[in-house]
């Protein structure tokens, strides 16, 4: 029987008891149903099972949890497997007035002073790829890292509160793509520059291309017991201007070891105002760019041997060293490759060519032979040895126009997404030939993602491809159109989509989707009074009864309490010019009462989590009288939960 | 009949009272442990219920919930309810201990019925006392609380209803250990009745039995 037909047999079934009421169909009641509305709305069998795999009736939850970038949003998205429900955005690199980071509350230092990057205030990013921490290469559900191209950022999301911690700057590039892509025990989180430029944010013209422009990778160290990364101990490997691109961290048997993609060994710069062609045409002549193979193992010797440059306050290992240590060594790879993923199983690694109809499959002992043996085939432009193209590959897979990235699943089959084709491929990465079957999905795929697919133990069941766009798929609002998730059940005989999600804030890139029960999230903060940002009870938290106020000249201190639903003290009264400061704690323990803390017109609104501590600090510059509130529906007493700022005009 | 036999067996059976006397004593202490009595409370943004449950040395639960939910309609915080008793009766169960001993073992046959009454009124005053308190805070509200209700008895055992909130309210584990115990009190002085109606003094024997109980009279 076809598995929906009997899907509408089980529909059928669930109503025995009224079945003596049929209509003339013949079919129960809800059959009969079922066939109207199937009828009125157009539904064909496929869709009422993708509607019964996927469908979550309220109060179940989900079983996985997918943590998409928000693109140029600047944010994360929490969405729900199977339901594909959105259940978060998580604020990153841009101000997020509901979670209320970047008006005024203790985020404002991640997001406006810690993010600067050469001073320059930066306060939106363009995030591409979100990586959860990893033990053993399997996500821990601890955290979770992205990368903002734009501006060569990488940021700590913090999965107990699912809140930014952390926002690093790096020093020497002016742009990343390959990140945050973790080691497999989260030793590191790597941040691989785009676009290349003088190391450490100097002026070069670009007559010193190649001379003097430069990529680099850098080791982010991650402090796991204080859930920071540590500049300090981080340090980098300077790279050729090859236009690094996506890359990928060894596991198993390749641990130890980054794989890193590269499109420009033409070395273009675009026209340089001299009538070159422009980049696209002129990083796109060779047939072959370059694999980078690093051996992080090795180079985090190097540095602990004191063989580094300090640049811009960052430990670097030169490209000389790099080359004649053979920490870096290349490999040619089909043509302007951009997907770089190592199999779960570490033994390979798949590199899609933008340009190329295949998928390569690199093979990692190989390549470790070559090494080891020394047999190079020569030596790029800046002296790095570049191993023997077919000697390091196990195969080549044709897939397709336009090859992209590829995820892994239990069953030990590849998916590729393949971007002008539409399509996503299944093969066997350990049986290369014919494909297994090609999907077409709606439409120009970029990312592809798997449960937990890129793990050493993938889930199998869901792979989601991320479409660049929507075209005809959803209600039309305007020339500017959301992207789209499709969700793919890949558990049985053939693929099948389930489910259109538009993603409607930005271009998220790449996606990861955990096991629900490995998040386990804080319900309330506790004790009473904890500062999100250092985990502690903040030594200006209050409980109930210790309220005041404190004046210091013209810095004025308010220790307020916030409880359903009042405001304590509900009076602040301070000077024009007045430096002031109100420490808020939530004295609130009971699940999902949140309170916020808006003033208006001073542009402060802060979130409070039941037992949290947060505080606001401004300047109150202009006198009058502003009314401050709470912004989250607290209570049936929500509206009077207020009081005043009472600002006195100077004299 | 040979009178050793009887001595004996006298003397078990009044082991076997004071024994008896003993485990209800023991069930008293042990009661003071455990919880009384147990309020759940049922609203729809409280899917899962919010509890409040009572010991004899304080409440526990979600008393800080349900304080700012009582907070609304003017009732005074559940921490300010029976402070007295809260604080006294870990020296009210031990008292009732040694009373309760006292009367088995010293009592005269016809005061020996004050164990029982003792142990009776331990239960008995525990609701009375429990109701009281759900009186008073059901119907001391403050008058400028936020929401003005009319006073309430809230409920002390089914269900009831305040607001958008279904309580229900039932005996707990600990209020069962004293009935045991109470139950057993009342079994041990009726054993002793019948050791006392074949006591040599039981004509004679005033408000304290002569031999304390325990020492069979030749």
């Amino acid at each position: 029987m076809n598995p929906s037909v009997s899907i509408l047999a089980l529909l059928m079934a669930c109503a025995p008891e009224n079945a003596g009421q049929a209509s003339t169909s013949g079919a129960g009641p809800l059959g009969g149903t079922l066939q109207a509305i199937m009828t009125e709305r157009g539904l064909k069998e496929e869709d009422i099972l993708a509607a019964a795999k996927t469908y979550t009736p309220s109060g179940k939850l989900d079983e996985y949890v997918i943590m998409a970038s928000g693109g140029h949003g600047g944010n994360l998205i929490a969405i729900g497997v199977p339901s594909m429900r959105i259940l978060k955005y998580v604020a990153v690199f841009g101000p997020e007035s509901w979670q209320g980071y970047g008006y005024g509350g203790l985020g404002d230092k991640i997001l406006y002073e810690d993010s600067r990057q050469g001073g320059k205030e930066v306060t939106w990013g363009d995030v591409h790829h979100p990586n959860f921490s990893e033990t053993k290469g399997e996500y821990d559900g601890k955290y979770i890292f992205v990368n903002d191209k734009a501006n060569a950022r990488v940021a700590v999301v913090d999965l107990s509160d699912f809140m930014t911690k952390q926002i690093v700057a790096n020093p020497l590039v002016m742009s990343d793509h390959g990140g945050a892509f973790v080691t497999p025990n989260t030793e590191y989180v790597v941040e691989t520059s785009q676009y290349a430029a003088p190391l450490g944010g100097r002026y070069a013209p670009l007559d010193e291309y190649d001379t003097t422009y430069r990529g680099a990778a850098m080791f982010w160290h991650f402090d796991k017991e204080k859930g920071r990364l540590d500049q300090e101990k981080s340090w980098a490997i300077e790279l050729p201007p090859y236009m690094q691109d996506l890359a990928d961290a060894g596991k198993l048997e390749s641990d130890g070891w980054v794989f890193i993609n590269s499109w420009n060994t033409e070395l273009s710069a675009g026209s340089e105002g001299k009538g070159k062609p422009f980049m696209e045409s002129g990083a796109s002549q060779n047939d072959m760019d370059y694999l980078h193979v690093i051996n992080w193992k090795k180079a985090e010797q190097l540095i602990a041997d004191g063989k580094f440059d300090i640049i811009n306050g960052v430990r670097v290992i030169s490209l000389a060293t790099a080359a004649s240590e053979n920490v870096l060594t290349f490999i040619g790879e089909p043509k302007s490759p951009h997907g770089c993923d190592v199999t779960p199983d570490g033994k390979g690694i798949v590199v899609g060519g933008k340009l190329d109809t295949h998928a390569t499959v690199f093979e990692f002992s190989k390549i470790k032979d070559l090494i080891e043996k020394g047999e190079f085939s020569g030596k790029d432009r800046y002296g790095v040895n570049v191993l023997d193209f077919q000697k390091s590959i196990r195969g080549q897979q044709e897939i397709g126009l336009g090859p992209l990235h590829t995820v892994f699943d239990d069953k030990g089959f590849a998916y590729t997404s393949v971007f002008l084709d539409s399509t996503v491929v299944k093969w066997n990465p350990n049986q290369l030939g014919q494909p297994v079957e090609a999907l077409s999905v709606q439409y120009n795929i970029g990312h592809i993602m798997a449960a937990e697919g890129d793990t050493v133990s993938p889930d199998g069941h869901w792979v989601v491809a991320m479409n660049k766009m929507a075209q005809d798929r959803y209600q039309p609002v305007g020339p500017l159109l959301p992207q789209s998730f499709q969700l793919i059940d890949v558990s049985g005989e053939k693929m099948e989509i389930t489910y259109d999600l538009p993603i409607p804030l930005g271009e998220p890139h790449y996606s990861q989707m955990i096991k629900a029960d490995k998040l386990k999230p804080l319900q309330v903060y506790s004790p009473v009074g904890t500062n999100p940002y250092t985990d502690e009870v903040s030594p200006h938290a209050v409980t109930a009864g210790q309220e005041r106020i404190e004046r210091d000249g013209k810095k004025v201190h308010v220790y307020m309490s916030v409880i359903r639903s009042h405001l304590s003290p509900d009076y602040i009264d301070v000077n024009e010019g007045d430096e002031v400061t109100i420490h808020l704690t939530s004295l609130e323990q009971a699940y999902d009462q949140v309170h916020g803390f808006a003033i208006d017109m001073y542009n402060v609104n802060v979130s409070m989590e039941p037992g949290k501590y947060e505080e606001v600090t401004f300047t109150a510059d202009r006198a009058g009288v502003f009314p401050f509130y709470c912004t989250e529906f607290c209570s049936a007493l929500h509206l009077e939960m207020a009081g005043y700022l009472l600002v006195k005009p100077r004299e | 009949m040979s009178s050793p036999t009887v001595a004996s067996w006298e003397r078990r059976r009044r082991a076997i009272v004071v024994a008896l006397a003993l485990t209800g004593i023991g069930c008293f202490g042990l009661s003071w442990l455990l919880p009384w009595w147990t309020f759940h409370l049922v609203a729809p943004q409280y899917p899962k219920g919010l509890d409040l449950v009572i010991h004899l040395t304080g409440v526990q639960g979600d008393v800080f919930e349900i304080d700012i939910i009582n907070h609304y309609i003017g009732m005074s915080s559940l921490g300010d309810a029976a402070t007295f008793e809260r604080a006294w009766s870990g020296w009210l169960v031990g008292g009732l201990g040694v009373a309760v001993l006292g009367a088995v073992l010293l009592a005269g046959r016809r005061v020996s019925w004050l164990a029982a009454a003792v142990a009776a009124a331990f239960p008995l005053g525990f609701v009375a006392d429990t109701l009281y308190w759900l009186y008073q805070s059901g119907h001391d509200l403050d008058s400028h609380a936020p929401v003005r209700i009319k006073p309430f008895m809230p409920v002390f055992l089914g269900e009831g209803k305040i607001g958008q909130f279904v309580t229900t309210a039932w005996p707990n584990i600990g209020f069962y250990t004293v009935l045991v115990g109470v139950a057993l009190l009342l079994f041990a002085v009726w054993q002793r009745a019948r050791v006392c109606r074949v006591c040599p003094v039981h004509d004679t024997c005033g408000a304290t039995c002569p031999h304390a109980f325990v020492g069979v009279p030749r």
